[in-house]
This record gives structure tokens, sequence and C-alpha cells, in this order.
């Protein structure tokens, strides 16, 4: 199983991985204006047409101002939410550990959007009317490349291999310099374990990273397609059973909502 | 770059000084990045903090155009604290010579000073009877340079240097401290800059002072150290190799003034002379390599008869910068103009006049992958078509990847590159339209020539092949050089004629051999095209030389200056990361050297480690500038501020066309300077073009400090006025802690920063920040004062 892991500290948010991204997975340019978050940030989130995004955080720590860069993007989550919720199965956590969106069988019904505990897959209104997210370029990994991303990184702030490499590469580092590195590993436990690691020099939470995820993994039972007249509407999909984090995930989405107005 | 881009992995400490390196060539990260793996400090200085800054371990904040006073202030504390290398520097720099008596320091003022010019012989070297600079290596001579240099720099005290700069006291000692810890032998540091050094009107001088730190430090020659401008441009590098600018000819031959009436004259004055037998003045050799250059220009029609064609040189008799040239078209003096690869209506400064001087041309050709600003000036916002008689002929060009050559890197790497689709349309390489070109000049010169001098462009050499497109192999080869006719060399070897030249050893100042480019002589030779080796193997000392990656010069030479990493008997300073060695079991037991390629075959101790120069050392003194022989702080052409070093405001020989100091203005109270960012290149035609980098950053915009928006009432992402003198531009603010005020010398003073890759095309437009830069430029180099000059920022409301 492959991970990825992302330094923060080496980091340069140069947007590389972003332009590489939308590169190999053909991903349209978005319209923008000014910068639609802190710093140079573009676009305003994570969508359809942009599966990584690196944001400018301007952070005051211990008397010493820094400006550190954090990477949205699919964790990857060791038993993701999205696939066991996903009605018509459309989603997989593949053995290379990429969790995948088969759009060919996806419906858009959007409940993996719903239950993701780091609110990454994004519909395609304007497109295709499927699920969208970081694959972990996944068709490079099963040719035994990296990802576009990691490929693309100047200064090597992205890091792949295999999964239990990448932690212990993760580890050493923090280890090594203990001064410099803030002691936790992001997606080392967050919703029972990811594929992608968050190191850094700045607690997580000056990124604007979910630090409250539940540990655990996240438990949904499959969504159930209840028929209607008009064939397939997302709204009458029920998530039948609700278990551990799932509440959580809820309060979340219902708070991000309440940002948005 | 005096080393390579790897070879930053060598050092121990890094300082990114007057370059944004993570901004603008993010790929020198990943060696940087490498050499912090294994415990190497990185230090960076600039006005504001930036994705560099964010990289490094300790940052120093410094008021724009006052990098004289920083570094000098580190010289001082190099030379208070003896953190110095005392072997290097006694041994191989100009420390211990002598200086004339004529020389004085007074007020800001050098001696020599006419009024208009520095008479720079006030500054030379005390000759012995022989001719021979006098050097006491004891450095104790009142009027020895290091003395003199002890002296000057002494003004540059830690509190007068934070008065002027506005850097932090804690910030900048512990800068000083660190930096200087390289001065022992086996501790290296290396220092990067770019533009945000050189595009000041004493820009000479602050890439002076960082030399000056760097052989006191014994960092020049070094793995890991050595003075590394990190070039603009993919190729801008081989651009000036190849004589991009108007004063040199290919290999930084001079191009000849009117003075120089005849080829004897020319030689005669510019090839340096030195009596030292222990200096090899590499450039005594000036005569072979223009003999060759005249050779590889007119081919047979150069004979001994005609002085190899030297008469048909254009001769120059003024300065034409690129301020020069536009102010002469601003004025009417220029019929007609190609513009290749440059867009001036964004890229210029003082772009208002910049534009309007093209509306002057009766003609203009511009040969670029897009349709630029500088194309369609015509046709710009707020001008009639109507009213501009420029007939504009737009040639659409094939871009790098569309056609085959080398590409030459900062660290001086020609690489060879292979064409990998044909380009769109009706595009053509550059090298296809100018030998087109020369060809309609050969066919219509003879009716056409009024001058009754054709012979320049008849006679032209023109020896590419068969096809319009010339073939990049045989200018390759020429540039390599070749023997001309059947010769036996002082060697007693023969060579026939069209046997490529080994290097520019090989090269004749008598008619036989001909280079286009001295500097490029072993990189196609008869072992082949080297700059399209791909050789993954290190050289035996491990430092990631890769010397059989591409090739670069001279002769392949890695790391230049390197006899200066071996003491007198050829041992490295560093054994661990050492460059060259002696090795007396080599060559019979006669000795050789082993290793990067030596800065010449000589052994140890017995010729001085810096070649190109005629004393044969490093200058902690130069003579030959325009300016003073050492960097002394002046103001940039405007500024907020009085200089506190000396009554003179600004260097008294930059160039400038009609600026002013805004000492105490009410009206431009506002530092600006321009700079770039990742996502765009240059003046933008190559990414304001490209939708996913346009999605990045869509807009001009400029960043303006929390504290200062604060009290104008500015909100980030409101629009803002920037106004200088020369125009005004409209942009975003976008409001940050990374940007301060500084107080200089009790003052408060604010600085913005404002983009420059915007214009009124592309599929994203803005304003061009260019429409506020000065006419103002460095003296010697008389690159404009991009990165400091007066504004007034307001709110749009």
């Amino acid at each position: 199983m492959k991970a990825l892991l992302h330094d923060m500290t080496r980091c340069i948010g140069c947007r590389g991985c972003q332009v590489a991204c939308k590169q190999w997975n053909n991903r349209p340019a978005e319209e923008t204006t000014f910068f639609a978050g802190p710093g140079y940030q573009n676009p305003a989130d994570l969508s359809a047409k942009t599966y990584t995004l690196i944001t400018y955080n301007e952070v005051e720590q211990n008397g010493r101002f820094d400006w550190v860069f954090g990477k949205l993007q699919c964790k990857h989550c060791l038993e993701p939410a999205c696939a066991a919720i996903c009605p018509v199965e459309a989603i997989t956590k593949t053995e290379s550990g990429a969790v995948v969106v088969d759009r060919e069988l996806c419906i858009g019904c959007q409940m993996c959007g719903t239950v993701c505990p780091f609110n990454v897959p994004r519909y395609d209104e304007e497109g295709d009317g499927k699920m969208h997210k970081c694959w972990l370029c996944f068709d490079r990994l099963e040719a035994g490349e990296v990802s576009a991303c990691a490929k693309a990184c100047p200064p090597q702030a992205i890091f792949m291999g295999d999964r239990d490499e990448v932690l212990k590469e993760a580890k050493r580092r923090i280890a090594a310099e203990p001064d410099k590195y803030i002691p936790d590993i992001y997606g080392l436990e967050e919703a029972g374990g990811t594929c992608v690691f968050h190191i850094s020099n700045v607690p997580f939470s000056a990124l604007g990273f979910p630090t409250d995820v539940p540990k655990e993994v996240i438990k949904v039972a499959r969504a159930e397609i209840i028929p209607s007249l008009n064939g397939i509407n997302p709204a009458a999909i029920a998530a039948s059973v609700a278990v551990a984090g799932v509440g959580w995930v809820i309060k979340r989405r219902t708070e991000l909502e309440k940002n948005d107005n | 770059m005096t080393s390579h881009w790897i070879d930053m992995i060598n050092a121990d400490v890094v300082m990114i000084c007057g370059s944004n390196a993570a901004e603008n060539h993010p790929i020198s990260m990943k060696w940087i990045r490498r050499a912090k793996e294994h415990g190497a400090i990185v230090l960076n200085c600039d006005p504001r903090y930036t994705r560099t800054s964010s990289f490094a371990d300790h940052y120093c904040r410094l008021r724009s155009g006052t990098d004289i006073a920083l570094v000098g202030g580190m010289i001082n504390y190099a030379l208070q604290n003896n953190r110095i290398q005392k072997e290097y520097v006694a041994n191989y720099t100009n420390a211990g010579f002598i200086i004339n008596d004529g020389y004085s320091f007074e007020d800001g003022m050098f001696a020599g000073w006419d009024g208009k010019k520095y008479d720079n012989s006030k500054w030379a070297y005390e000759l012995d009877d022989d001719g021979i600079p006098k050097i006491d290596r004891t450095l104790q001579n009142p009027q020895c340079v290091y003395q003199l240099m002890k002296k000057h720099y002494k003004r540059y005290d830690v509190d007068t240097v934070c008065k002027i700069t506005g850097a932090d006291k804690d910030d900048f000692l512990k800068m000083a401290e660190i930096y200087t810890s390289t001065h022992k032998r086996d501790k290296v540091a290396t220092w990067l800059y770019a533009m945000g050094t050189t595009q000041h009107t004493h820009g000479t001088q602050n890439i002076r002072t960082y030399a000056i730190l760097q052989l006191l430090l014994g960092n020049i020659g070094m793995a890991g150290g050595g003075i590394n401008a990190l070039r603009g441009e993919s190729n801008v590098q081989g651009s000036t190799d190849h004589c991009l600018l108007f004063h040199i000819l290919p290999g930084y031959l001079t191009a000849p003034t009117t003075a120089h009436v005849d080829l004897k004259t020319f030689l005669e004055k510019t090839t340096p002379k030195s009596n030292d037998p222990k200096s090899a003045n590499w450039w005594q050799h000036t005569p072979k390599y223009m003999v060759s250059l005249l050779k590889a220009f007119w081919g047979p029609a150069a004979t001994k008869a005609n002085n190899f064609a030297y008469d048909w040189l254009p001769k120059r008799n003024t300065v034409h910068t690129h301020m020069h040239i536009f102010e002469e078209m601003f004025e009417g003096k220029i019929k007609g103009g190609f513009f290749w690869g440059q867009n001036p209506a964004v890229g210029g400064p003082n772009s208002n006049l910049e534009r309007a001087a093209l509306g002057k041309l009766d003609w203009m050709v511009v040969v670029e992958l897009w349709q630029t600003e500088t194309a369609t000036f015509w046709k710009r916002p707020g001008v009639d078509p109507k009213t501009i008689d420029t007939e504009v002929f737009m040639l659409p060009a094939a871009a790098s990847v569309e056609k085959e050559g080398s590409v030459s890197n900062s660290g001086r790497w020609a690489q060879w590159r292979y064409k990998c689709q044909d380009p769109p349309g009706v595009a053509k390489p550059d090298s296809w339209v100018i030998g087109m070109l020369v060809k309609k000049f050969k066919e219509l010169m003879p009716t056409l020539d009024k001058t009754g001098v054709p012979e320049p462009l008849t006679k032209l050499y023109w020896n590419y092949g068969d096809h319009d497109e010339p073939d990049p192999h045989l200018i390759a080869k020429e540039i390599n050089g070749y023997y001309v006719k059947n010769m036996t060399d002082s060697k007693g070897v023969a060579h026939k004629k069209g046997e490529q030249c080994k290097n520019f050893v090989s090269l004749t100042d008598d008619g036989s051999t001909c280079s286009g480019n001295w500097l490029y002589s072993g990189s196609y030779n008869e072992d082949g095209n080297n700059m399209a080796r791909r050789g993954p193997n290190d050289a035996m000392n491990n430092i990631g030389l890769y010397p059989e990656w591409s090739w670069c010069w001279p002769i392949n030479r890695r790391i230049i200056y390197n006899r200066a990493s071996v003491d007198l008997e050829g041992r490295p300073w560093d054994p661990k990361r050492w460059v060259i060695r002696w090795n007396q079991n080599l060559k019979d037991g006669k000795g050789g050297w082993e290793g990067d390629v030596p800065d010449g075959g000589w052994a140890p101790g017995t010729v001085y480690p810096f070649i190109m120069r005629p004393e044969g050392h490093g200058c902690l003194w130069a003579t030959g500038l325009k300016d003073g022989p050492i960097p002394e702080h002046f103001e940039p052409m405007e500024s907020p501020v009085r200089n506190l070093m000396s009554s003179q405001q600004n260097n008294p020989p930059a160039y400038v066309f009609g600026t002013k100091t805004m000492v105490g203005s009410t009206e431009y109270p506002v530092i600006c300077s321009t700079y770039r960012v990742s996502e765009h290149w240059q003046a933008g035609a190559m990414t304001r073009n490209l939708p996913w980098l346009a999605e990045l950053v869509p807009d001009a915009f400029a960043e303006i400090g929390a504290d200062f928006a604060n009290r104008l009432r500015i909100k980030n992402g409101d629009r803002l006025a920037i106004e200088t003198i020369r125009g005004s531009v409209e942009v975003y603010a976008l409001v940050t802690n990374r940007f301060k005020p500084f107080m200089i010398d009790g003052k408060q003073v604010d600085q913005i920063g404002v983009i420059w890759h915007f214009g009124y095309e592309g599929i994203v437009k803005g304003d061009s920040a260019n429409l506020l830069t000065p006419h103002a430029g460095d003296a010697n180099t008389a690159i404009p004062e991009f990165k400091a000059f007066m504004c007034n920022v307001r709110k749009v409301v």
C-alpha cells in the first residue's frame, strides 16, 4: 500500500503540484479574480476541477512570524467512509492505497461527500454530474510511478512510497529535528488512519486542518437507493445506519454550510 | 555562477540575498533542501517575508536598496572579529596589494572624480620597477588593500547599519555570526543572488560586497561556495555568453569602439598585460579568440591582408543600453527595430515612455510566440491607432521545444535539447528568420547598399547547410571552432582542414582556426556533441560535479577558480569536499591534478589562482569599475531618506534620465519595488495565455503591510492606485504581515511591492508595474533601478 507525505517545512508554496495535478488529470482551469483565500490561494476550494489546493497561512508562533503552506487533497483513508456509503459501490479502496471513484458507476448522489470527514469529494455540477476527487494518480501508481504532484514538486516536499516506509520517514524527520517539527503526524490516526500524511512546524489548527476528526474509522452502512418515478434522485437515497463518527461529520458539515451562508 | 546548481548541496551556510529563489527558481530548493538535510543553515535577507524566507532558518529584513550597508556591516564584522580565512586572503586575494598614493576617500567620494566620471587610475596598484604590483602578504602596510578596506568598513558598525537598512539588530548580528562562521578552512557558504541585487543604481557594487565577503571567508572556488547569480531565463546565461549585450562580442570580448581604429589598436587596448611571471593572465590570449571569431564571421573573406575583416565590425561611440536605446527612439533617432523574445511595453522601465517611443519608429518587427503588448502597442488602451504611423510586422516564432539547440543554465552548463514537435501554423524557429534575412540581405545588398561597404553582409560566412533553417549542429560546430586549413600546431601536431578544435587552447591568431565563441570551444569537438552527453556518473571526489552530464564552460570546469580551493601545496582546504587536489603519483611521478578540471594544469603554488585577472588574485579591490574600488553605500536614486554614510546622496556616475530624490517628499513617501511570482513568467506572454497559470494569479496586485494598510483603511482585495512621477497603475491590494514598516534613523518608512507580469494582452490582463519604474540605471551596467523607487498609494473608491 502506497502513501504520500507532505512536509510543510519543505513546501515553498510554488503550486507546481496544483498545476501538475490539473495537467495529468486533465482538469480545466477555474475562473478566478484576485485571490480566493488568504495569501495567494486560488481557487477558493477543492472542486471537481481542482483535486489539490495549496493554502497560505501567516502564522505567529513563539514570537516568530512564519508563512506556512498547506495542501488540501483526498487523504485516502484506510477504511474510507465514502466507499462504504456509496450506494452503487463506485468508490474502491484499492490495494495501492488510492481511493478511486469509478465514474462509469457513479450516479452523482453525493453521499460520499456527505460522510467524508475531510470534505473532499465534489460534485461536478457543470460537467459530468459525477463525483470528483484526488485519486492519488492511481493510473501512475499502477505504472510504478509516483503521483503527478509528487513528481513535480521542486523541493521534494511531497514524498511517496510504501505506506510503512513513508510513515517511518515522517517519524525519522520529526525525531531528527524535534525543535523544528511539531510531534504530530496528521493522518496517522485521523478517521482511523489514512494514506496521506502531513508533518509541520506549526500546529495543524493554525493551518485550517480539521483537528477534531474522530480517531476511529467512520463506520457507515451502504446507502440504499429508494426507487422513484423520476429515476434516481440523490435526495431519495437514505443512509440507513449511522454509527461512530458520522455524528461528527454531520455536525461539521452543518458548520461549513453555516459558514458558506 | 562560479559553481552550479547541484553544488549547493555542499554548503554549510546558504545565503539567499537579492533573490527570492523559492519563488523564481523553485528548483534551487531541491538542492538547498538537500544541504539542509545534512545540517546547512539557510539565511535570507529581503525587504519582504517571501516564499524563500519561509524556507530559510533565519530571516533578516532590509530596506530596498541598502545591500551595501547591510553586507558592508557583515564585512566589518568579519574584519573586526578576525573571522577571515587568513591564508586564503593573504595568498589568493589582493588584500596585500599596495594602492598608490593618489587614492583617497572622503565624504562618499573616491579620488579621481572630475564632475562627470572617475579616473580610476587613482585607485591603481603601486608597481615595482618591473611593473609588478607591490604586495605585503603580512597585510600590515597601511596603504595595502586590507588596511584601506578595514578603515573603510569600520564606518559600517552595527548601529549605523541597522539605522540605514532598518534591519533588526539581533537578526543582523545572528546572520553575521552564522555567515562568517564559514571563515574556517573546511566550512563553506554559498551566496545566491538575482535581480534584487542587480536592479539598483549601485547594482554592480552590491554584488561586489558579496564577492568581497566570500573572498575574505575563503569561499570562492570551494565546493558549496562561490558567488552565484540565479539567472532569470532558462538561457540568459547562454545569451550573455553569446553577446546579447551591446558592449561585448561572443565570449566577453570587448565590442570595439571608434577608438579601436584597427585590429592592431583593438588588440593592444583590449588585451590585458602582466609582468608578473606567476600570473597566467588568461586574457593575454585575446588575439587568438578575436581572430578566430572574425574567421567565424567572415570565413575565407577574413584574411591576414585585410586584418581578418576587422573593419567590417560595427564600432560604437556611445552607450547602447536598453534605456539609452529607448531614450533615442523616443527622440526619433531610430527608424526601425526588431523585438525578439522581448516585450518592452511590459518589461521595460518607464513603459509609458517606451510605449510612446515605439510609435516613433517607421517600422518594427516582432518575433514572438504570442501577440505581446509590444506587438499591439499601436492599439493599446487609450491610444487611437490612427495617430500611430509605425508599420508593424508580426512573425510567429517557434517555442523552445519546437526546435533543436543548446540552452545554457546559470551553472554554465550547455545542455543540448531536441525538437519534440513541429511549431504550430506558420511559426518558425528564430534561426529560420535570421537565415532568411541573411539570404535576402545578401541578395539585395549589392543593389541597395548606400554605404559603399556592403561586405559585412555580402561576405558574411553563412555555411549552415542547404535548408532555410540553419542546421543547429553546424552552428554549434562553428561556435566550438575548427581548423580552416591544414596546419601544424606549436607542439608539432598536424591538423587537417575541417577538424574540430579540441578546445580554446587550439585557437590561433594567424587565421588557421575559427571559433564563434572561444568560451564554448570544447563543446562540440572531435569527441562529438559534448552538450548532448547524459553520463550519470559523478567524478571521483563525489561532490556532485557529474562531469559527463552535458558540457560546461570553460572546458567542462564545473567550479571555476578551483585552484583557490587548495593551499599552496595543492592540498584541499576542505579534504571532505575537495574540488581538485595535487597527486604527485600522476603522470609518471611528475604529478598532476585530479577531481574537477583545474583552472590550468600548472603545479601548485606556481601560478596565482584567479587566472582571468591580470594580477591573478581575487579582487577585494577592483580597479576597473566606474564607481569606485570598494563598495560604498548610496541611497537609491529615489529614496525617502538622506544618506547617513556621507553627504553624497546617490552613486555619482549612475545613469539617470529624469528622476529626482524624494527625501522628505509628502507626495511620494512610499518605497516601491517590483518583482515576480512563481506562477508568471517575465512580461507574462508565456503564462498569462495559459489558463492553469492564469487561474492561480489572475490579476495584478500589490502587497502592502497590514499596519500601513490599516492606516490607509485599505482592506485585502480593495483596489489600489499606485502613483509615481512617471505614471500610475490600479491593482488589487494584498494585505499581509509579510511587509512591515521600517524604522530608518528614527523615521518610519513604508514599503510596498507590486508584480510586473501584467499588461493589456493575454487571457488575464492588468496594469503593468513598469508604468511606475524609473529610467535610472547602474553606473557600470545601466540595469534599471526596478527595485527601489518612490510612490504614493491610495485606495480607489
